[in-house]
């Protein structure tokens, strides 16, 4: 129920005060400031459950400083009485000062002034703002546009909640502008609000639900609500019925955990990414329930084919993104050139066909290190550096089809372990040691590999430790443990945690060969997919076997560059991918186990190694089929007697308020109120049976009409009934209108009234039609006429607060003045 | 017709007066009746309203008004048509009333000092004597009011709302109870001097009697045939039991909704727009005092907006003045007013929420 006292101005309720006892002046004095105090615990423990939407805690102060700037001064305001519109304005420019103290202090004049240069720099942290939230994923790092913006949106909502709270006098309804903070981490982060949060500002709301109602004047108490007998079993009515609706409706409606929100795939309503970042979309695509942007794809590759997209190869910054190098491309016409020199003679040719389906990115999936491409529209560039091909003007891989020749060297252990010169004719981009490793990356670099001799005993060993058991496959740690993405901070967390996907298997180990002196890169794009039993014919190759991939095989793997055989994949990541025969250890079986769900890709070539029974929590879509059988037939009958059973309810709600509306009012919990609740439950009575009581209509007049419509004749069976009426009417009259030291003659004269009562209803029922009597105990229009009432209560709540706000010059009853004129001149 | 015939049915009618005036004075320096009991008071009612009703077949409600208006201690205006019973339901009601009673017709040559009095000199005692009017009596019936003259209908003004008498600057107190009951004819208007607004204002009431039904004249017919039943009529009560019924009505219960609502009835009236003149405040206050009148009459100590809605029509709709365009489409104050009662909310208990003294009660548990 929507406590909403009558409108009344902080300043007003002072000047009302102010008139009391001295005692009543200190106590309003104080109303402000304990207002500001409980709005300032609601906005702040909301803001609390942005982290993990923002990084870290570092943003929090300049949160919490505006957030207690703007309400300290709105307090003060209050607290000289000023007009509450310039309550409102002075809490504008408290948050605008505060945002100038914080971020733009340097352009401001007198450090809180905005200066005309103070605008550019905003615009640039709008921008930066705006880029964050396009390009990046939650947890983003606390930049200094993004934290502006959070401040600034906090103070807003501290302002909004005040103005609904104090001038407007709708204290319940300022949970809206928390409910407005709340909304954010509850759509972007998995784990919700979180519960420190959510009881921090629940505990602020129910402050401000708690000071309106203790401050307000004494004459607004006693036709208050919060007044009115059976408050605690209205509340408890309604809370009950929050938490049956809580429980009911996710059986009745589609879950959380598949369709449009599944649980953890973030909530994007701009649409599919376009992949500018694949980096960012990587871990959502890895969630995605049911695969999108589906891939297949012919080759005469003998191996598991990767998919690769775009590199990351500058590992500095926040966050990673692959470099596009748009200076230095070259437009894709023609035979596509490595660009370095590769000595064993050799190659291994391999022809793929591509459909790229619903796949949208700039990026083109090819397999490494592609020769030529046939079959593409539009406009294609490759970078020399790294092989990656992007589409220029907009154009996407969106139902491509292609043909792609490709080379690799045929790779062995012994050929890469022969390889042990430094590096050299590549660009600087891709052995440059970022500033800022952590330590116990490098820590980490220097035990696993430091003692190994060459790069690719050094390879190995990362490979080897990152695989093994130490670490676990998980999409859902990072995410809760706040390190989902990408960057050295998050590579850090991931080495600690030890639990990651693809993305931090990869990083580690591009960023540890870097350290080890091995040049690196990371790769993006698919692993290798499924067989999908067709075959498609490809020119010159007879027909070949199709494989699919989708948004759940999108996979990230280093790539280390090895003089004179160029730039060589590796598999650091357990359970996901195939490891390579060049860098599988033959001494250690464990690294082969995790083929995982792949294996049918090899059926020929290697045996086919069962699923570890240890393999780590994985979408594998189908595969729990046949084990949860049981859970699948029973789940349909569990979820449709459940909605059967809350439907009933639902249906018999209002029968059930009804009935509870009844006891309560025949068992009064002072005998002073036994007479005008059951006065109350005969008006009910007669709008449950189609004659509701009118406003202008007296006691006496409803019996009189009671009596006439509703029961039977006075001297036949419904005797009692007419008795019963006339009685409570009397009783009722006295009273309401009597003498108040005569209340005991009225209860006395009120011995039975529930037996009176029921002899009512039992004549209202003998003469009503049965549609009728249907009506009254199934949709008794008393409670569904309140319950209308309740639902527009808001809406006129919100239409007389707009009417009631001073308007100048306008007045809003002229009548008295007019009419005495026009007798005057009568 | 002579110009001033006086009806005194009381033949000592003067002295007693004057005594009257004496008691009058003593009821003012704080003797005040004694209230009546309920019992006493329903059955000295009864006594009355039946008695009257034995007289004037068919007209219990005019009768029960009359009634309500003299326990108010107000005065009323009977306005009708020729021969419905004005004037017969007015002696009826006095002469149910062991009490002084006085006849003024009015016409238009009706003096002032007809009405109140004059002091005429005593040559026997070489001073001027006051001689008592017309008025000088409990109840006094003025005839066809609106035919005397402006100055005659305000001479009798000051002794409706003062309940006295000044003639050469010395005040003479009027009897206790005091009620003027005018009869007015609305039809034949020509060459009359209708009430003025504010003179009208000092009626509490004003009926209209109508027409007999079939019934109500056949035995009308029956019983005036030989005889008139007035003549049968003997007193019922005495004066000093109207006082103390008066007395009674005095104390009933006004709870603060039925005030509310009074209030809001006259503010209503005053607000409307087809109304030109809405209810004055001292209507305000006769409303509350007639409708205090019929709670006690329908046997109760207290006030139901029943009551203040049952008499709003006969006590307002002589006071208030139509708007032009009003009355072009037909309205009639009765109309206006019924209206008004029909929107009218009524102050009662909304669902679940204590009546008055259990509110503070609940106020002063929750401090």
């Amino acid at each position: 129920m929507t406590i909403a006292p009558p409108r009344s101005t902080g300043a007003g309720r002072q000047a009302q005060a102010g008139r009391g006892t001295p005692a009543g002046r200190t106590r309003v004095g104080a109303y402000p400031w304990a207002m500001a105090a409980a709005i300032s615990v609601a906005v702040c423990g909301a803001a609390l459950s942005l982290n993990g939407v923002l990084r870290g805690w570092n943003w929090y102060w300049p949160a919490m400083t505006t957030v207690l700037v703007v309400a300290l001064a709105l307090a003060a305001l209050r607290s000289v009485r000023a007009q509450p519109l310039l309550v409102t304005a002075g809490g504008f420019l408290a948050l605008g000062g505060v945002l100038t103290l914080t971020f733009f202090r340097s352009s401001s004049f007198f450090w809180v002034v905005p200066t005309g240069a103070t605008l550019p720099e905003l615009d640039r942290l709008v921008q930066r703002a705006s880029e964050t939230v396009l390009a990046e994923t939650a947890p983003v790092a606390p930049n200094a546009g993004i934290v502006m913006v959070v401040c600034a949106v906090l103070g807003l909502a501290v302002i909004l909640v005040d103005a609904l709270a104090v001038p407007l006098g709708m204290p319940a309804a300022s949970g809206t502008g928390l409910l407005a903070l709340l909304v954010v981490p509850a759509m972007i982060k998995p784990q919700s609000v979180g519960v420190g949060s959510f009881v921090a500002t629940a505990a602020g709301y129910l402050l401000i639900l708690a000071f309106s109602q203790w401050f307000a004047p004494e004459g607004r108490l006693q036709g208050g609500p919060a007044r009115s007998p059976g408050l605690m079993r209205r509340a408890a009515l309604t809370g009950a019925l929050a938490l049956a609706a809580t429980l009911v409706l996710p059986l009745a409606i589609p879950g959380f955990d598949r369709g449009t929100f599944p649980q953890g795939s973030r909530l994007n309503p701009w649409g599919a990414s376009t992949g500018l970042n694949p980096m960012i979309t990587l871990g959502n695509s890895l969630r995605t329930p049911d695969g999108s942007g589906r891939i297949t794809y012919a080759t005469n590759s003998p191996a598991p084919l990767y998919l690769r997209s775009v590199t990351v190869d500058s590992f500095d910054g926040d966050s990673w993104g692959p470099d596009d190098r748009s200076a230095s491309r070259v437009p894709l016409d023609g035979r596509i050139d490595p660009g370095y020199q590769v000595l064993t003679d050799e190659q291994v040719r391999l022809v793929t066909a591509i459909d790229a389906g619903t796949f949208t990115s700039p990026y083109l999936p090819v397999p490494y290190a592609p020769e030529t491409v046939r079959g593409l529209g539009g406009q294609w560039t490759w970078d020399p550096a790294t092989l990656a091909i992007k589409g220029s003007d907009s154009t996407t891989t969106r139902r491509q089809e292609y043909l792609v020749t490709s080379a690799v060297p045929k790779l062995s252990a012994a050929l890469l372990a022969q390889s042990s010169a430094p590096a050299r004719g590549i660009p600087d981009v891709f052995t440059r040691v970022p500033g800022n490793v952590p330590d116990i990356v490098k820590t980490t670099a220097q035990t696993v590999a430091g003692s190994a001799g060459t790069p690719y005993q050094k390879a190995m060993a990362i490979q080897k430790y990152l695989r093994s058991a130490a670490f676990t496959y998980s999409l859902q740690a990072p995410v809760q443990g706040g390190y989902d993405g990408n960057g050295l901070s998050v590579l850090a967390d991931f080495l600690q945690q030890k639990s990651g996907y693809c993305i931090h298997y990869a990083s580690a180990m591009a960023v540890m060969a870097r350290l080890e002196g091995i040049p690196s890169r990371i790769a993006v794009g698919y692993a290798p997919g499924r067989l999908t039993g067709a075959t498609i014919t490809v020119a010159g190759q007879g027909s070949l076997p199709e494989y699919e991939a989708d948004a759940r095989d999108a996979h990230a793997w280093p790539e280390l560059y090895f003089q004179g055989l160029g730039w060589v994949s590796f598999e650091p990541t357990p359970s996901r991918g195939v490891v390579p025969d060049y860098a599988t250890e033959a001494a250690a079986p464990s690294v082969a186990d995790p083929l995982g769900n792949n294996d049918g890709l090899i059926p020929d070539t290697a045996p086919a190694p069962a699923p570890t029974p240890t393999a780590t929590a994985q979408a594998v879509p189908g595969a729990g089929g046949s084990a949860s059988g049981e859970g699948v037939q029973l789940m349909p009958w569990l979820l449709g007697s459940a909605g059967v059973l809350g439907l009933l309810l639902l249906a018999a709600a209002p029968h059930l308020v009804r009935t509870g509306t009844r006891s309560r009012r025949l068992h009064p919990r002072h005998p002073d109120l036994a007479v005008p609740l059951a006065w109350s439950e005969l008006r009910d009575l007669g709008t449950d049976y189609g004659m509701p009581a009118g406003d202008s209509e007296t006691p006496r007049a409803f019996a009189a009409r009671f009596r006439s419509t509703l029961l039977g004749e006075p001297d036949g069976m419904d005797k009692d009934a007419h008795q019963a009426v006339a009685s409570l009417t009397s009783a009722f009259e006295h009273h309401r209108y009597g003498r108040p030291d005569t209340g005991a003659s009225a209860t006395a004269a009120s011995q039975d009234i529930p037996g009176g009562l029921a002899a009512v209803e039992a004549s209202l029922r003998a003469n009503a039609p049965l549609p009728r009597r249907w009506a009254a105990s199934w949709l008794p229009p008393s409670v569904t006429r309140r319950l209308g009432r309740l639902l527009r209560m808001p809406f006129s709540a919100a239409g007389s607060a707009l009417n009631r706000l001073p308007r100048p010059g306008a007045r809003s009853r002229p009548a008295p003045d007019a009419a005495r004129g026009r007798a005057g001149r009568g | 017709m002579e110009p001033h015939r006086r009806t005194a049915n009381n033949a000592s009618a003067p002295n007693l007066n004057l005594a009257g005036v004496a008691d009058a004075v003593s009821h003012l320096n704080g003797h005040r009746p004694a209230a009546m009991e309920a019992a006493e008071f329903h059955a000295a009612a009864q006594r009355i309203l039946t008695t009257v009703n034995t007289v004037i077949d068919g007209k219990s409600d005019a009768a029960k008004l009359a009634l309500t208006v003299l326990l108010a201690q107000g005065h009323l205006l009977l306005e009708d048509v020729p021969g419905v019973g004005k004037t017969l339901l007015a002696k009826t009601l006095a002469r149910t009333i062991d009490c002084t009673v006085n006849r003024i017709q009015f016409t238009p040559d009706l003096l002032p000092s007809d009405v109140t009095g004059v002091s005429i000199y005593n040559q026997a005692s070489r001073l001027f004597e006051f001689r008592p009017g017309a008025v000088f009596a409990n109840i006094v019936i003025g005839d066809e009011i609106n035919r005397a003259s402006a100055k005659t209908q305000s001479a009798l003004l000051e002794c409706m709302e003062e309940h006295q008498v000044t003639v050469d600057g010395t005040s003479y107190k009027l009897d206790e109870p005091f009620m003027v009951v005018a009869t007015q004819n609305p039809i034949e208007m020509e060459g009359t001097y209708p009430l003025p607004e504010a003179q009208r204002d000092r009626f509490m009431a004003r009926i209209s009697m109508g027409y007999p039904d079939k019934d109500a004249e056949i035995e009308m017919l029956e019983t005036h045939q030989a005889v008139s039943p007035l003549a049968k009529v003997s007193p019922v009560v005495t004066a000093s039991d109207v006082a103390a019924m008066i007395a009674t009505v005095q104390q009933v219960y006004v709870s603060d909704p039925v005030k509310e609502y009074t209030v809001s009835l006259g503010r209503a009236t005053r607000e409307s727009p087809l109304l030109r003149l809405g209810a004055s405040p001292r209507s305000m206050l006769q409303l509350l005092r007639a409708a205090k009148a019929t709670a006690a009459l329908d046997g109760r100590d207290f006030v139901l907006p029943d009551d203040v809605a049952g008499v709003a029509e006969s006590v307002l709709a002589h006071r208030i003045i139509l708007d032009r365009k009003a009355a072009g489409s037909g309205e009639t104050p009765h109309s206006v007013l019924r209206g008004i009662l029909s929107r009218l909310p009524v102050p009662q208990s909304a669902h679940g929420q204590p009546g008055r003294g259990t509110a503070a009660a609940a106020a002063g548990r929750n401090r």
